[in-house]
């Protein structure tokens, strides 16, 4: 038996080697392909990139409902204001927003003010544009992974959230810093100026939708509108790139082959070929396609095409023009746009004020759209656009406001804030018969939160409003 | 952790200890096997009407002493035929014994490529031999189980040649709908890679890689089900094993084999399709138009010019398989050897899929000692071929004009000859998509007995590949007036590495204590590694037309994917015999693995199996020749995929732009605290035959709970992360097996023999996580919202196919079943109402399938016939949702009927509104749009969610085996030839093509979407073999 005892022996000896060998041996684990943790630059970068594409894709997910975009089917759910399931427009929100948390908190803790500064902005523009679709959701137990199931917050809260994060943007953009942005922004490419004026910007568009609430002061509004963009040149945008072209490009171009998409709406084609308003737009033909025949039509929201056929006789985006190039810039807040706001604040105190910039934002967008100067005087000077200080109306601002904002998310917080009272505007064809034969006034939440998230979704109906909009 | 392995060991080992045998007055003698002289360890010997007896030890003596010269001694071994010899004055009986003809004898190959006798098992398993694997002449081994193992559910994904097949034992055991619930591929005792690496973009129907093994190379196949069959293997085979022995070369003279086989293959099953009209819309011809089938009536137009193509008949062709094989083997005393060469070309049934494969392998044996042996075998493949994008031919054969010959594909400048639509055999043609995989398998063990009741064996074993793939999508040629296949074109370069490292090193120590008393211990280590690494290089946009090489191009992206996984186990296996009639096999195992979290990736598990041959212990009517009970109960860990602990950062693909590459934090965030997941199955069986085993009967009833399953769980958003890899819920299957085999009828040289099995199967999501209400395993589009999905709910079973469904009266508000025996409701346009609600519209898990063989011979003859069936599933026929958007089904025949919908109005009463059928302003006058099928039809998943049971004909052979005195008088030792026939469909009410098929591919779990893939095919084949 002794054998059987050198056996054991050897035996156990082997066992304890190889227990120690094998714990380094086991130790492979670390990720090889995705890394331990990323520089605050290249978190900006994708921040920037991807905060384009959520109002491009906050802009897809909308301008059916405020009729720049109908489906060429009959009774399309995006048209007929069903409930749809935004589950992943509502992942690239939080995804971002987890993005700035994670850089803002990088940029705090090395002292990397500037990128805290432009990361709180975007943070408060994110989160301003998930409350605005959404109302109640996640924001102060969120993307630090304390609970799987976080709580909704109450949006009006948020508003003071987005308000202050853009003051604490505002101040840490002046200060000083240890490191600076440069190409890694995407927006501005660093240019600090310019980040605060955008800043400015964002304030002046959250306190406009806040012009019901006993909190607003118009004052204000204008005193943010003061700091904010000057020129076209200041717009906030994100230029798009050989190897990634605009989406809205990338749209035409699907449509140009048969994948039918990007559809103008009648409403949208009536509102600037003379039917709805006196003038003939010259906007129009730089903004959408026309038929076989040069003509434009539109498509009835909900009605679908008909017999049509799937191309050349219905308006389409096309590629190529100011919005659907394949290196157009997608534009997060506009010059124009700030204008409008100006208009829309200063027209119950200063109409002069008002009627000046509603024309200084027509001739912006014309400018960005590079209207001819005769097409552009022509427009501006008729009497139905230029109708003088005294005769401005708020439609009228509301109206060359939608035709600036074209393709934009902004435009439904205006039209819901507005009562969807834009010239002609029906009720799509097929309306979603639980809505009583009113308009939406919010989306319904995500298929991913009701079932990952139930117990603290909100349980709402597509005609609750959000709070701005009571 | 160390403490659990070592504990475990030391109890193994204590159960070694001595216990004296006296000697008394003996005889003694030698029991050798008449085939070849050699002695028969383990042999019992009975004194008989005693219950004492003994056993032969490993060189076949045995000594025993008996009460007098009257007694009776009965020898018996498992495989041979029993003799009993009276003692009289001998004091030496050597006893020879004869191979006996009954199938009961079967010895199995179990864990560590070691044969057992079945008898002594306390679990079920199965094997098939060569010629069963071979006589079907299935390219892919998987293949070759189809319908032969209880329990065991193979399915096709698709009809491409070198396209994966998926093998399931005992159900889905995983929640995770990306898991691999294969079981562990082993070949010659080494586990080897049987992956499938879907192509990144469009379907293509990739290999499964167990495909590169030579189907005439195996020797058997044995399948290990429950997890106690498989606890020496560890976390791989916690789905079970197939373990597969290669032939090896035998003693005696030199053998030549030879096998040819030519085969054909054809579209097995088409829907039901439509060919009264043609391209165009609203009944209108137009030649141009995107519609290809709601135009013009072809009697009315009654122009040669637009006339039915019957497109889906000749668009497929006739696909080929040769297969041509090669083996030499032989071998003495000392040493054998088998070398074999292997050659297989195939071409699908969609223009341009082919698939190849060379196999050379080399194996030998060399009994260097009585001491020591070892053996090793090399195993090269070459295997590849061009892989075309079956799920979008069949989406383009969707589109295209049922009025314009598909095959009439190209213009003479070598553009795509089209009327505007992408003609899916250009597409087929020029969007190519080559793999090329080379493959070396290799193993080696050596067997050292410095005594005989101890061996040291150690085998090494080897799994490389590299798989080099090209994918090419041509840009425009530059010529005015093409269309292209793409705006720019692509190229695409994929290189991944695979290398599998295996070494096992374990220690038998064997011991006879007495006539009753046999034991054998194995205690071993065992470690695994596999190293991926993935480099894909992409280039857009090709300067000069026609030249593919990544340095024509403009833009170039590139990504890498790398991975690493190493597991050590340590493991005991011990087998207790007593008197050869009661089995105990009690195993444990510690496996510690790279994958999961320091703190808990070291985990034991045991198993205890009980086998007892009953009929050996009673005295049985004699009609009752074999009985045995079998139970076992067994755990198995299960550890997890490597590098996804903890949170990370990503690079979306879209950078670098601009020169900036972004960063993204991981949406998907691995449990720090990760567990192994453990699987407990419990089995019962019996195995019986009766009357001279003209009869036999094998049951088992099987459970296996999984319990704290890694699941990458869905989690909201706001979190910060969107899945998180955590343990989440447990799963339960549970089910019946049987065999059923016999032998009806034997006459003089006819033999009929029977074999059945039969397999339930029922499971159900035991538990979720708290605060998750459910886990979606996958969805499938539809047009119009009938978008299918499934979702896994606590209390339900696996397979649950949710989608849209029409409103039905007097459902029950809370079932989330939708009750297709209730009345539709009818809405006031006089068409059904939808119901926008996600109800269950079937489950995709089959309840109940099986096989049954036939098999008869008659002198040199052989005819045999497998009829397979599964049933008790529904799967979504994404192909009815399309061809119903397009009016191509058979049913849209009836476009310009008017009808009136049975069903009920929303106030009860009977619906009695005709309504048209067809598209535009019927006869009534009413404008009906799109028409019935496009605005109502096609958006109700629930007429798409259909029975997708079968019963096929999965093999019929007729063969013929040339007989003795004929053979003496050519070279030839033997020489067969066969026909053969595979996957017939003899009843089904799917409609459309194979229901077999489905579109994920064998490597997940969503297998309830059939979707537009690589429809199967039905194969026939000759083959002739010949020996010299």
């Amino acid at each position: 038996m002794k054998l059987k005892n050198k056996i054991k022996t050897l035996l156990g000896v082997s066992l304890v080697l190889s227990a120690s060998a094998c714990e380094s041996y086991l130790d492979v684990n670390d990720n090889p392909n995705n890394p331990q943790d990323a520089p605050i630059s290249g978190l900006m970068t994708n921040i920037t990139y991807e905060t384009s594409w959520n109002v491009y894709r906050e802009g897809s997910a909308v301008s059916n409902y405020v009729q720049y975009l109908a489906s060429p089917n009959p009774g399309s759910s995006s048209d007929t204001m069903e409930p749809l399931n935004f589950s992943s427009l509502w992942f690239s929100l939080y995804n971002v927003m987890t993005d700035l948390y994670t850089m803002n908190e990088k940029a705090e803790a090395e002292g990397a003010r500037h990128y805290l500064g432009a990361g709180q902005v975007l943070m408060a523009l994110n989160l301003g544009m998930t409350v605005d679709l959404f109302g109640d959701v996640p924001f102060s137990e969120s993307f630090n992974f304390t609970t799987v199931t976080p709580a909704y917050d109450d949006d009006k809260a948020l508003y003071g959230n987005i308000m202050s994060l853009l003051d604490q943007g505002i101040s840490n953009l002046q200060a000083t810093t240890t490191s600076s942005m440069g190409n890694d922004d995407f927006i501005y490419g660093g240019d600090l100026d310019l980040w605060l004026k955008f800043a400015h910007t964002l304030k002046a568009r959250y306190m406009i939708h806040q012009k019901g609430d006993p909190g607003y002061s118009a004052a204000e509004v204008l005193a943010a509108v003061d700091k904010g963009f000057k020129t076209n040149d200041q717009n906030a945008q994100v230029v798009f790139f050989e190897q990634r072209f605009n989406p809205w490009a990338s749209d035409a171009i699907a449509n140009a082959n048969l994948n039918l998409t990007g559809w103008i709406s009648e409403q949208f084609i009536q509102a600037l070929d003379g039917t709805s308003y006196p003038t003939v737009d010259p906007r129009l033909k730089l903004m959408v396609g026309t038929t076989k025949e040069g003509k434009f039509v539109g498509t009835v929201n909900g009605a679908g095409r008909g017999n049509a056929p799937e191309q050349g006789a219905r308006s389409t985006l096309v590629e190529g023009q100011y919005y659907t190039s394949r290196q157009a810039p997608l534009l997060i807040a506009t010059f124009a746009e700030l204008k409008f706001i100006e208009a829309e604040a200063a027209f119950a105190t200063d109409k002069t004020r008002a009627y000046a910039a509603y024309l200084a934002g027509i001739e912006a967008h014309m400018n960005m759209l590079s209207v001819n100067s005769t097409e552009k005087s022509a427009y501006l000077t008729h009497p139905s656009v230029s109708m003088g200080a005294a005769a401005l109306t708020i439609d009228a601002i509301f109206k060359e406001k939608y035709v600036a904002m074209f393709l934009h998310p902004e435009t439904w917080n205006d039209a819901r804030r507005y009562d969807y009272g834009y010239k002609n505007m029906t009720l799509p064809e097929n309306l979603n018969p639980d809505l009583g034969g009113k308009y939406l006034r919010r989306l319904a939440y995500p298929d991913s939160e009701v079932s990952r998230n139930g117990a603290n979704v909100p349980v709402v109906s597509l005609l609750d409003r959000v709070w701005w909009n009571q | 952790m160390k403490k659990n392995y070592v504990m475990t060991l030391l109890f193994l080992l204590g159960i070694l200890v001595s216990i004296p045998l006296y000697a008394q007055q003996t005889v003694k003698g030698k029991v050798i096997a008449q085939e070849d002289g050699k002695p028969l360890p383990g042999a019992s010997i009975l004194i008989q009407g005693t219950n004492t007896g003994t056993v032969t030890d490993i060189d076949g003596f045995y000594s025993i002493n008996v009460p007098n010269a009257k007694s009776v001694l009965v020898f018996s071994f498992i495989g041979f035929d029993s003799k009993s010899l009276p003692v009289g004055s001998a004091t030496i009986l050597d006893v020879v014994l004869a191979t006996s003809a009954s199938d009961l004898d079967e010895f199995i190959v179990t864990a560590f490529g070691i044969s057992q006798e079945k008898k002594s098992l306390g679990y079920a398993a199965q094997s098939i031999d060569s010629e069963a694997i071979t006589a079907t002449k299935q390219v892919n081994v998987v293949n070759a189980l189809q319908g032969q193992v209880a329990g065991v559910q193979v399915t096709n994904s698709g009809g491409a040649p070198g396209q994966s097949a998926r093998i399931i034992i005992r159900g889905i055991n995983s929640l995770d709908p990306n898991a691999d619930n294969q079981p562990l591929f082993v070949v010659d005792g080494v586990p080897v890679d049987n992956s499938t690496v879907e192509s990144a973009g469009t379907p293509r129907g990739m290999t499964n890689r167990i495909a590169d093994i030579n189907p005439n190379d195996i020797e058997t196949m044995s399948v290990l089900k429950g997890a106690a069959a498989t606890a020496l293997y560890g976390v791989r085979a916690a789905n079970g094993a197939v373990i597969i022995t290669t032939k090896k070369g035998k003693s005696g003279q030199v053998q030549v084999n030879f096998s040819s086989s030519f085969g054909m293959d054809e579209l097995v099953k088409k829907p039901a399709l439509q060919d009264e009209y043609g391209q165009g819309f609203s009944g209108v011809r137009d030649d141009s138009s995107f519609w290809p089938s709601w135009g013009a009536s072809f009697a009315e137009e009654n122009d040669p010019n637009y006339v039915f193509q019957d497109n889906w008949t000749n668009a497929f062709n006739t696909g080929k398989t040769f297969d041509n094989n090669l083996s030499v083997s032989g071998g003495n005393d000392k040493a054998t050897f088998y070398g074999s060469f292997g050659r297989l070309d195939q071409e699908g049934i969609i223009p341009f899929s082919n698939w190849e494969r060379t196999t050379a392998k080399l194996s030998g044996t060399v009994t260097a000692s009585e001491k020591f042996n070892f053996s090793g075998s090399i195993n090269y493949s070459n295997s590849g071929g061009n892989r075309v994008p079956h799920d979008r031919f069949l989406e383009r054969m969707m589109y295209w004009s049922e009025s314009t010959d598909v095959t009439d594909y190209i213009n003479e400048d070598g553009t795509m000859k089209t009327y505007g639509n992408t003609n899916p055999i250009y597409d087929a043609r020029f969007a190519t998509y080559e793999d090329d995989v080379n493959r070396v398998i290799g193993n080696i063990n050596f067997n050292y007995s410095p005594t005989d009741w101890l061996m040291f064996s150690y085998r090494l074993g080897t799994d490389f590949y590299s798989d080099s793939r090209t994918e090419i999508t041509p840009g425009p040629m530059g010529i005015v007036g093409e269309q292209a296949l793409d705006d720019i074109g692509f190229l695409e370069e994929t290189r991944i590495n695979s290398k599998d490292l295996n070494s096992n090193f374990y220690i038998t120590l064997k011991k006879q204590w007495n006539e009753s008393w046999n034991t054998q211990l194995r205690v071993g280590n065992d470690i695994f590694q596999r190293k991926y690494d993935r480099i894909t290089a992409t280039g857009k946009e090709f300067v000069i037309p026609g030249f593919y090489n990544l340095s024509n191009t403009t833009q170039i992206f590139a990504s890498q994917g790398k991975s690493v996984r190493r597991l050590v186990g340590f493991y005991g296996d011990l087998m207790v015999d007593y008197k050869n009639f009661l089995f105990l096999n009690v195993t444990g195992r510690n496996d510690i693995s790279s994958t999961l979290p320091k703190e808990n990736n070291s985990f034991f598990y045991p198993s205890v199996s009980l086998g007892y041959v009953f009929s050996e212990n009673f005295d049985m009517p004699s009609w009752f020749t074999f009985g045995k009970l079998r139970a076992s109960w067994a755990q198995v860990g299960k550890d997890t995929n490597p590098h996804i602990l903890g949170a990370t950062f990503v690079s979306p693909s879209v950078f670098p732009l601009n020169g900036q590459v972004g960063f993204s934090k991981n949406s998907t965030f691995g449990d720090p605290a990760l567990k192994p997941e453990r699987t407990t199955s419990v089995e019962f069986g019996t195995q019986l035959a009766f009357f001279n085993n003209k009869l036999n009967l094998d049951v088992t009833y099987y459970k296996s709970n999984s319990k704290d399953q890694i699941i990458p769980v869905p989690i909201s958003d706001a979190t910060g992360f969107s899945s998180y890899i955590t343990n989440a819920g447990e799963i339960e299957n549970k089910g019946f097996e049987f065999v059923i085999g016999g032998t009806p009828l034997e006459r003089g040289d006819f033999r009929w023999d029977v074999t059945a099995n039969l397999t339930t199967n029922n499971n159900e999501v035991k538990s979720i996580r708290e605060g998750i209400d459910q886990i979606v395993i996958g969805s499938q589009y539809g047009y119009a919202s009938a978008t299918v999905t499934m979702i896994l709910k606590e209390g339900q079973s696996y397979g649950n196919i949710y989608g849209a469904s029409y409103v039905r009266a007097g459902a029950d508000p809370e079932s989330e079943f939708l009750d297709r025996s209730l009345p539709q409701v009818i809405a006031s346009n006089g068409f059904p109402l939808r119901n926008g609600n996600q109800l269950i519209l079937g489950n995709a898990v089959p309840k109940l399938f099986g096989g049954l063989k036939n098999q008869f011979n008659y002198k040199g003859f052989e005819f045999s016939f497998l009829v397979d069936f599964r049933t008790g599933l529904e799967q979504y026929n994404q192909f009815g949702n399309f061809l119903s958007a397009f009016g191509k089904q058979e049913d849209a025949e009836r476009r310009n009927e008017t009808v009136v919908f049975p069903g009920v109005l929303a106030d009860g009463s009977q619906n009695t509104k005709p309504v048209w059928l067809g598209q535009g302003k019927g006869p009534d006058g009413v404008d009906y749009g799109a028409g019935y099928w496009r605005n109502n039809y096609r958006g109700s998943s629930e007429n798409f969610v259909n029975d997708a049971s079968y019963i096929k004909l999965r093999n019929i052979t007729l063969a013929y085996n040339l007989q003795p005195e004929v053979l003496n008088k050519t070279p030839f030792r033997t020489a067969r030839i066969a026909l053969a026939a595979n996957n017939i469909i003899l009843s089904t009410p799917w409609d459309g093509f194979d229901p077999e098929s489905f579109s994920a591919g064998a490597g997940g779990n969503a297998v309830g979407f059939t979707g537009l893939g690589f429809p199967g095919v039905q194969s026939y084949f000759v083959t002739l073999n010949l020996g010299f």
